[in-house]
């Protein structure tokens, strides 16, 4: 944190931490619903092991406890950057794939995307009281996502969706980690 | 020099060998041969124990001496129904995989060249699969020579994904020269021609076929191409584990018989292996119905709109989903056609073409598993189905009469309209009056209604139609009301 944080900064924080943290939440609880009808509809297995998948930011990290508040912030940014690109291109593909089909599994799908980007959004209003400049989006998105068979795009599906529930959980938690005074 | 044997390839020239003892196989052989009496005796020294000569009509007298100045002339008759026939070996031109349909296509020379015209030539294709090369199914082809090399072509559909391992094909094939006396017999194999599988390429992997579409109750052979260290555990369609067949140290297969529908995602068919995991997606649909009911009307003379009933839903979603396009004949105008795969309401717009009255209409649906049609001719002025009329107003009125006016959204300028009024009466009494009048183009239309009821209150509504070749009322325009003034005193 800012070394010397004014009163009202503070209180802006802890009033957009707490906002963020029940963003996260119901990101989780929607994404967790979401994951199920997924599952289903694409005929998967639940329990089926997805490799990692290609321009998911991984939510695990390594001395969660030393990192400062704005890389927690950074790295959530980026994070949420990736899954806002991530779940638009499930979103197209599902178009594409089923068109008028299961319009329902489109409009969760576009609805966890509407909560990605609302994230992303409250995450640089953080890091704008940061006094920290927002990091511009070009450049580091993902990269290009390469052509995946059918299979692959329902693993990947998979995948992108249980690690983005995973990221719910850890923004939560960085969220709360950021709220208490420094 | 003994046990001659003479074998023809082409009908014209013919190779004959002998034995001979060991003694008598070094040095020059002196061959002579004499076809028939007018001709004379060609003689000429060889090294080898095999000569090619003429085929004869009937016989040929040869004779033959040995090396070494003691051995003897042996003479031989060799009549046309001693000598076989054994077409020469044919050669593969091209064999070329059509890998999307699992389909080869072979391409050889008959060689026809070689044979007088008009003789019947049966050519054995085998198939082979696997590492092993067990035959698959071996076939019979028919075809008449023609005295000119022709290229002929055949294709054969694998029943499983030509991915999965390497297919060969062998050819032979049989002349059936009826002039010919001697015995006749099939030819070599030729060399076998490969297309190689995956699971012969290094690092190629994966289910095959890739990402497909099947028409319901098909028989599905899906095979998952592996490295060679890895150890396949199983395999499922769906959510069905079946019994592999190995198709080679690197490829196992299952096969699916009578496949059912898939949902809207497709059936997944999943190869688990020791470390990681392989799939593909199939999707399992029906062709296209043929569309019943096609037809075609016009409200406004802009649009022509065509509906018809779709039959079975196909199953095939997004990218894979039934398309609808309008082919009209005379014009030769293609229009593609938006159709909900949900909501399976089938509408498609074509426009109405200038001083064109007769429509040829073709409805064309296909989807990857099948193609349908529908055909429509029509009279677009006996297909007039006008919209409701619209500000339907009161513009006269005294106690007796009263005067109408509506506006109908249309280029009607071509044809006599006909319209109905209700004229509902205060005691509920309802009358309906016809009135027909030149269409006009975007216009509006009046009528005068007499005999009423003075000081009565009435309630008037339109309808329209073509007055010529009826075809369907539009809906009613809202309704009017109106009360006539009271009679003059008498």
């Amino acid at each position: 944190m800012a070394a010397t944080d004014s009163p009202s900064t503070a209180v802006r924080r802890r009033d957009l931490c707490s906002r963020g943290i029940r963003l996260a939440g119901k990101m989780r609880a929607d994404v967790i619903d979401l994951l199920d009808t997924y599952v289903e509809q694409q005929g998967l297995d639940a329990s089926a092991t997805v490799g990692v998948v290609e321009g998911v930011p991984l939510a695990a990290v390594e001395r969660w406890d030393e990192q400062t508040g704005t890389q927690r912030l950074l790295e959530n940014l980026v994070a949420y950057r990736a899954f806002r690109a991530l779940l638009a291109q499930m979103l197209e593909e599902q178009r594409e794939q089923l068109g008028e089909a299961d319009a329902g599994l489109g409009r969760a799908l576009a609805a966890v995307l509407l909560q990605v980007s609302a994230f992303a959004y409250h995450l640089e209003e953080l890091l704008q009281l940061e006094s920290r400049g927002i990091p511009s989006e070009e450049g580091d998105g993902p990269p290009p996502l390469p052509r995946l068979s059918l299979f692959e795009q329902k693993l990947r599906g998979l995948g992108v969706l249980r690690e983005l529930a995973q990221w719910a959980v850890r923004s939560a938690r960085d969220l709360r980690q950021l709220s208490k005074p420094s | 020099p003994q046990n001659l044997k003479c074998v023809t390839h082409n009908l014209h020239k013919m190779l004959c060998t002998w034995d001979v003892s060991s003694r008598g196989r070094h040095g020059q052989t002196d061959f002579c041969y004499t076809t028939n009496d007018l001709t004379p005796q060609v003689c000429f020294k060889t090294e080898e124990t095999r000569v090619e000569i003429p085929v004869p009509e009937s016989s040929i007298t040869v004779a033959v001496k040995s090396p070494g100045t003691a051995s003897a002339i042996k003479e031989f008759v060799i009549h046309q129904k001693d000598i076989s026939f054994v077409p020469v070996t044919p050669h593969i031109l091209s064999l070329t995989p059509d890998f999307p349909t699992s389909t080869l296509n072979l391409k050889w020379s008959d060689n026809g060249l070689d044979f007088p015209y008009g003789l019947d030539a049966l050519w054995q294709i085998q198939i082979l699969r696997k590492e092993a090369m067990e035959e698959v199914t071996k076939v019979t082809y028919y075809s008449k020579l023609t005295h000119e090399n022709v290229i002929l072509s055949w294709n054969w559909t694998s029943d499983m994904p030509l991915e999965c391992t390497s297919h060969y094909v062998k050819i032979r094939c049989y002349i059936n020269a009826t002039q010919f006396v001697g015995p006749k017999d099939w030819s070599d194999w030729s060399p076998a021609e490969v297309i190689p599988g995956k699971d012969t390429e290094p690092g190629g992997s994966g289910v095959f076929p890739l990402d497909t579409v099947v028409a319901v109750g098909s028989d599905v052979t899906f095979c998952c191409v592996h490295e060679e260290d890895q150890r396949i555990t199983n395999m499922t369609y769906g959510s069905k584990s079946y019994t592999m067949m190995q198709l080679s140290s690197r490829s196992h297969a299952i096969r699916v018989l009578n496949a059912s529908a898939s949902n809207s995602s497709g059936t997944n068919v999943v190869c688990r292996l020791e470390n990681g995991m392989d799939g593909s997606v199939v999707f399992v649909g029906y062709a296209p119905d043929i569309p019943q009911n096609l037809s075609c009307e016009t409200s406004n003379f802009l649009i022509i709109k065509c509906t018809w009933k779709p039959g079975r839903p196909s199953g095939l979603y997004g990218e894979r989903k039934t398309k609808y396009s309008l082919f009209e004949r005379i014009s030769s105008k293609n229009v593609s056609c938006e159709v909900n795969e949900i909501n399976r309401d089938r509408v498609c717009g074509f426009p109405v073409l200038p001083d064109q009255k007769t429509y040829d209409f073709i409805l064309d649906v296909s989807n990857p598993i099948g193609q349908a049609q529908s055909s429509l001719l029509v009279d677009i002025t006996q297909r007039v189905h006008p919209k409701p009329p619209e500000k339907l107003t009161v513009t006269g009125n005294n106690s007796t009469s009263i005067q109408l006016r509506w506006f109908i959204n249309g280029s009607f300028a071509g044809i006599r309209i006909l319209c109905q009024i209700e004229i509902i009466s205060g005691h509920s009494e309802k009358k309906l009056q016809n009135i027909s009048m030149p269409g006009g183009k975007f216009s509006s239309y009046t009528a005068q209604l007499n005999e009423l009821h003075p000081n009565t209150k009435y309630q008037f509504r339109v309808r329209c139609s073509a007055a010529d070749h009826f075809w369907r009322w539009s809906d009613w325009s809202r309704g009017v009301d109106q009360t006539t003034s009271e009679a003059p005193p008498s």
